[in-house]
């Protein structure tokens, strides 16, 4: 298992702590200037933050409590950099053997190349391979060094939008045939939560939270967990504990708001000032008042089309506030749907998720 | 033409650029990599000969290497090296004055490999040492014939600093620029020009190589 704790102040501040065991996927999550790649290149021996240790499986790479910093050449990682790195004067099949310690070097390397389709493009130099080709390549020789973890640096952002379908499929199919701990970094939530095992979220250069994607994206810890997981509908509101074990009351803006029943974990304080998100896929849209808890009135005030969906902005009737959903371009189309027209939204109270507030950062 | 001169101007000149090359390769990589604040002060200082008039140079240094100087009695007294007016003394005085026309073009080959590429080497298990072998000095080869090129066509046209050092010793320190003077002096134009057309060309021929290189270098290949 990769287990890492690093700390630093300077340069780049680092608080983060995570692991990976065997076999799993955990992307590292978070904006651009968040401290992934440097949590990646801190892992790979490249850079050493001033506190912390690392260590995978049995040896220890880093552990500055006693003084031990391994060289990247004395780490077991495969990293496949951002840009692939690849040398630029080697051909497919040297950048590939070059990492492999094998006495049979070159056969090792053809053979990584041709599991991964580049048969036939072994003499070929990185100029003259695709943005695909070469992330395969560098995917190759990541592998060829026989890693204990394997590290991927944003692989898919210098690859094109169909090639990079193709890529995760392969990535997919790579996890589920070795058993080693890999850590991804993204800034792209969609693949994260395609790819992953685990989520790791970090921001200025802290791990914020970590859990499966469907945990991260529907229970954010936080409202700044909530703002970098693109989770659009969120609220403050204000708790109160319910007559009824288990269940609480939230008002939706402030005390006397229109109230919502939600699920009481026993986490927060009576009357406490919250922040709260619901994830789109318990908001339901109907032009009838339905049955059952939650149900809001609302007025569809713009419909932005985006192809097959459209963007829709629900503003409440009774609380200044507004609701982003996707709706079904067809749906507006048909006339189910009309700008201007007052619906209702039931929220799920299973999908509602009341955290602590905290001040989000000013924007940019 | 004077043969004497043309053999001693380009071993002269050859023998500069390929001793001067392995200190020039550690220097130029320092300086692509480095971080270090004296940085900009040793760069200056390896650029100054290209501003100083080369009789300063001389100057400077036949009187700091002369018999009568502490540094010269010393070189004499422990390895019996005299560096005025010698064939020794003009290699010397070559490596100060050839510094940026080597180091230039190396520190810039150096510079361009993306720190990536290096760091990637590092992650595949390779040595420090081998990463320089294996990836760093093929990447940087056009900049390392550049560099030869040039203080090797630099070396060939240098006559301030061999004039003051060398002297003018026939089969010794004279060299072609200074046997040219030597015969426009004589009015002997036509052994002038002889030997200036042979300057010329091989000048030109270390700058078209210079130019080819440069565009065969794989780090533009993208």
């Amino acid at each position: 298992m990769l287990s890492v704790e690093v700390f630093q102040d300077t340069p780049v501040p680092l608080a983060a702590r995570f692991d990976c065991k065997p076999g799993e996927l955990v992307a590292l999550v978070g904006p651009s200037g968040s401290g992934k790649s440097t949590l990646l290149r801190c892992i790979a021996g490249l850079m050493h933050p001033s506190r912390g240790r690392i260590s995978c499986g049995e040896r220890t790479w880093l552990d500055t409590a006693s003084g031990l910093r391994l060289a990247p050449q004395q780490r077991r990682v495969g990293l496949v950099f951002q840009h692939y790195a690849l040398f630029p004067h080697l051909s497919a099949l040297h950048n590939v053997a070059l990492a492999s310690a094998r006495p049979d070097a070159d056969a090792h390397a053809a053979d990584l190349l041709a599991r991964l389709g580049l048969d036939g493009l072994f003499t070929r130099r990185p100029s003259e391979l695709s943005g695909g080709q070469q992330q395969r390549v560098a995917l190759a020789r990541a592998l060829a060094r026989e890693p204990d973890v394997l590290l991927l640096d944003e692989p898919f952002s210098a690859v094109d939008q169909p090639a990079r379908h193709d890529l995760y499929r392969e990535l997919a199919e790579l996890h589920r045939t070795v058993a080693l701990p890999i850590v991804l970094v993204t800034h792209d939530l969609h693949e994260a939560r395609r790819l992953a095992d685990r989520m790791v979220i970090i921001d200025a250069g802290c791990t914020l939270q970590q859990g499966t994607p469907a945990q991260v994206l529907s229970q954010p810890r936080n409202a700044r967990v909530a703002e970098l997981v693109g989770i659009q509908n969120h609220f403050e509101g204000v708790f109160r504990q319910g007559s009824v074990s288990g269940w609480g009351r939230l008002h939706w803006g402030a005390d006397g708001g229109p109230e919502l029943q939600v699920k009481d974990k026993r986490r927060i304080e009576e009357g406490a000032a919250v922040t709260w998100v619901v994830p789109a896929e318990y908001i339901s849209v109907h032009r009838r008042a339905p049955s059952g808890p939650n149900v809001q009135r609302a007025r569809l005030s713009e419909a932005l089309p985006l192809g097959d969906i459209a963007l829709c902005r629900f503003e409440l009737v009774d609380v200044r506030a507004a609701v982003q959903l996707h709706q079904t371009t067809a749906q507006l189309q048909r006339g189910e749907l009309v700008v201007g027209e007052e619906v209702f939204l039931q929220l799920d109270p299973a999908g509602v998720h009341i955290m602590p507030r905290r001040a989000l950062p000013p924007p940019g | 033409m004077d043969w004497g001169a043309a053999r001693v101007s380009l071993w002269l000149a050859g023998l500069t650029a390929l001793t001067l090359l392995p200190a020039s390769l550690w220097m130029s990589r320092w300086l692509a990599t480095s971080t270090s604040r004296s940085r900009p002060v040793i760069e200056a200082a390896l650029l100054l000969p290209l501003l100083l008039p080369p009789t300063v140079i001389g100057f400077y240094l036949l009187t700091s290497l002369s018999g009568a100087s502490a540094i010269g009695a010393w070189l004499a007294k422990h390895f019996g090296l005299h560096l005025v007016f010698t064939f020794e003394g003009l290699l010397f005085a070559s490596w100060l004055i050839n510094l940026p026309f080597m180091v230039q073009p190396l520190q810039r080959a150096f510079a361009a490999i993306p720190r990536s590429v290096r760091e990637a080497a590092w992650v595949s298990g390779l040595s420090t040492w081998r990463t320089f072998w294996r990836i760093e000095l093929p990447l940087a080869w056009p900049g390392v014939l550049a560099g030869a090129a040039l203080t090797f066509a630099h070396t060939l046209g240098e006559f301030g600093v061999v004039l003051m050092v060398g002297g003018n010793i026939a089969g010794q320190t004279r060299t072609m620029s200074i046997a040219i003077y030597d015969r426009v002096q004589a009015f002997d134009n036509a052994a002038a020009q002889q030997m200036s057309l042979v300057l010329v060309g091989l000048s030109l021929a270390a700058l078209a190589l210079v130019f080819a290189l440069g565009r065969r270098n794989p780090l533009q290949e993208r």
